[in-house]
């Protein structure tokens, strides 16, 4: 179902829809009218797009010239490719295996034939003459006053002299009819084909000497970084397979922050790597092969370092930031993160760098908002307290053994449950306990921030925590 | 260590040395000071430059009890967002990752937290971390909680304890205020002993005299008749928001 103009349309029927009579383009309360238990679902094109390239990748084993045709056509170009398959139909069906779609296949001896046959002819039908015009896909006026003018074939219009063709429905109609009939080329657009960035060495004699591999390496990432550079792409993953003459293999797995292809800096972090490997490195009697493979490259283009100006940061940052991710593993490094919330507890989250956003500034506190304290506990420790009055700071609490006589106490900064998070939460006494939240410095200077879990209409005996600790 | 640092009397505000960056520094304290001592660490190091900071947090139930607090933080003049919170196994991997961040120049400063003894912490590593810090400009701290002072390389030794805080109108606690004593200084006096106190303007712990004593202070006489004590801050208003 999509919307055109002020309508929504089908866009696409199943074979079921098509078998009660419903076609593409028919208005979805005509459709509902007629089957009230329509099932609809929103036309994605970006989605159909994607699909289509992936198909379109699938069937690169049939030939390497694949043009997509939006927006549900491909165009295979079998030149030389069909006696690999054992002829044309051979092929043709090894296409309709290799896909989970149904589909309308035509050969022909050139791509704008073929489309036509396929879109516009009858099942196994080869001959163009037959076509109808609509095969022509001219404008509907130009369609409307060839029918007028009792020319319904393709092959009819190809018998008049195309000055008159020209004369009556456009020079774009001749240029159409030209190229259907194969008498003017229409060049085919076919998806450029990327290797994959896989480098290899293999070796006669197995290397098992250290300096000798690290020169391999090193050869290894200047072929990677050539190819890199000429693609204009940095690498963000790099993966090292090192197998062993007696079979074993071993694999390296590098990733980097910010796309590189500096062969240095890729170096390092596979020093690193090994750096931090349990059981270290064992060549054993020598490589084999040794493979480096780039699973994930993004676009980089050429940089222009300054002469005085400084270095970048940020990139002197990712680097430090590839480094100990690579060495303690991604999830050890991590950011704070703001939450919208004004719990203590949920109002920040500690991310791993990896999935971090950009950094940004932290948001600016509400100006009448009491202090937060440096270190928060996590879960907050209960401790005894004494109050002078019930509802009162604090006079003296004790926490692991210690007793503190509170000096000074500021509060309550009275802060209530997310009930909306809760279940039941707008039901009275479903909504979560309210915390009293004191401030409170001991003798000896150390603050401390208790709270009081509960108002006293809300828990008969109010427990009290240590939540956090101020500098 | 220091028996009682409120009995020493305090050296003079202008001799103060703050933590300079492209040193290491030792900051001892106790398990009780631990927030004091890392706000000092953190403040000191934060202050002298705006890249990020890397908090090397160490392995045990205490670092994983104690999180820190983005909003606090941010009152103490650092931005959370230029926080960087390594986790790491050992102690041994704690100071390798210090070693290794103190090597990059994009850096404010490190400071790594350390509970109990730290045998991995020898004048070797702690050379290398000099060496390493004066190379780059990078301030460093290793921040001991509970342990006693190991010989190393470092700069300077403090020793921070928290300290009373000025009350502010209605005994409200004031701004962090904290006794920091310097241990050992390379090629400078040592035994001395401030009090810092926070001071918002500045955005930095300055060094300041003996707070007025609460007990003096106008606000604990109470006033005849029953009088409801006012908060220093409007705290009503977080019920509104709440609710």
């Amino acid at each position: 179902m999509a919307r055109a103009g002020n309508a929504l349309r089908l866009a696409a029927v199943s074979g079921h829809a098509a078998g009660l009579g419903l076609v593409p383009g028919m208005a979805l309360a005509d459709a509902r009218a007629r089957h009230p238990a329509l099932a609809t679902q929103p036309h994605d094109p970006v989605a159909d797009a994607r699909a289509l390239a992936g198909i379109a990748r699938r069937l690169r084993r049939f030939t390497p010239r694949i043009a997509p045709d939006p927006p549900d056509g491909l165009i295979l170009d079998i030149t030389g490719c069909a006696h690999l398959f054992g002829g044309e139909e051979a092929l043709c069906a090894a296409v309709r295996a290799a896909t989970p779609f149904t589909m309308r296949q035509a050969l022909a001896g050139h791509a704008p034939a073929a489309r036509a046959l396929a879109r516009y002819g009858a099942a196994g039908q080869e001959d163009l003459a037959t076509l109808p015009v609509r095969a022509l896909e001219l404008p509907d006026e130009a369609l409307a006053g060839l029918r007028r003018a009792g020319l319904e074939t393709v092959g009819a219009l190809a018998a008049r002299p195309a000055a008159a063709i020209a004369a009556r429905f456009g020079a774009e109609a001749v240029v159409r009819l030209r190229r259907l009939l194969g008498e003017a080329a229409q060049p085919l657009d076919p998806l450029a084909h990327q290797a994959p960035l896989r480098f290899e060495r293999r070796f006669a004699e197995p290397v098992g000497h250290q300096a000798a591999i690290a020169r391999h390496l090193l050869a290894l990432l200047g072929e990677a970084v050539r190819v890199l550079e000429q693609r204009g792409l940095g690498a963000r993953q790099l993966l090292l397979t090192l197998c062993r003459s007696d079979g074993a293999r071993q694999q390296l797995a590098i990733a980097t922050s910010l796309p590189s292809r500096d062969p240095a800096l890729i170096l390092r972090l596979f020093d690193e790597r090994i750096a931090s490997l349990a059981d270290p490195l064992d060549p054993g009697f020598g490589y084999d092969t040794m493979e480096l493979a780039v699973p994930l490259a993004e676009p980089l283009g050429a940089l222009q370092p300054g002469f005085e100006a400084p270095a970048d940061q940020s990139a002197a940052l990712a680097e430090l930031v590839d480094r100990l991710a690579t060495r303690l593993g991604p999830q050890h490094l991590a950011r704070l993160v703001p939450r919208d919330s004004h719990l203590p507890e949920r109002a920040q989250r500690l991310v791993p760098m990896a999935d971090a956003p950009a950094p940004a500034p932290w948001p600016a506190p509400a100006a009448d908002l009491p202090p937060r304290p440096l270190l928060l506990f996590d879960p907050p420790q209960p401790v005894e307290v004494i109050a002078e009055v019930p509802d009162g700071p604090p006079h003296r609490f004790r926490w692991r053994g210690m007793t503190h006589e509170v000096r000074l106490a500021e509060g309550p900064e009275r802060l209530a449950a997310e009930w909306w998070c809760r279940p039941a939460g707008h039901l009275a006494g479903h909504g979560g306990l309210t915390r009293d939240y004191y401030r409170v410095e001991d003798g000896a200077g150390r603050r401390f921030w208790l709270f009081r879990h509960g108002l006293y209409d809300e828990a008969p005996v109010p427990r009290w925590y240590l939540h956090g600790l101020f500098a | 260590m220091v028996p009682d640092l409120a009995a020493v009397p305090l050296a003079a505000p202008g001799a103060f040395p703050p933590l300079a960056r492209g040193q290491l520094h030792e900051v001892h304290c106790d398990a009780a000071d631990w927030a004091s001592a890392l706000g000092f660490a953190l403040a000191m190091a934060g202050a002298g430059h705006p890249g990020p900071l890397v908090l090397v947090r160490g392995p045990g139930r205490g670092a994983q009890l104690l999180q820190p607090c983005g909003a606090g933080l941010a009152l103490l003049g650092i931005d959370p967002a230029r926080l960087l919170i390594l986790t790491v196994d050992n102690a041994r991997e704690a100071l390798r990752s210090a070693l290794e961040a103190a090597r990059g120049a994009a850096l404010a400063g490190v400071v790594v937290e350390a509970r109990g003894a730290l045998p991995a912490y020898d004048l070797t590593v702690s050379r290398r971390l000099v060496l390493a810090a004066e190379r780059s400009g990078v301030g460093l701290a290793v921040l001991r909680g509970d342990a006693p002072p190991r010989p190393s390389a470092a700069h300077t030794r403090w020793q921070v304890r928290a300290a009373p805080s000025t009350a502010l109108a209605a005994r409200a606690p004031g701004p962090p205020a904290l006794l920091a004593e310097l241990l050992r200084r390379r090629g400078g006096p040592a035994g001395l002993v401030w009090r810092l106190e926070w001071n918002d303007t500045d955005g930095t712990f300055q060094p300041c005299g003996e707070p007025a004593s609460p007990t003096s202070a106008p606000a604990r006489t109470p006033p005849s008749g029953a009088v409801v004590s006012l908060a220093a801050r409007r705290t009503g208003a977080e019920r509104s928001r709440a609710a």
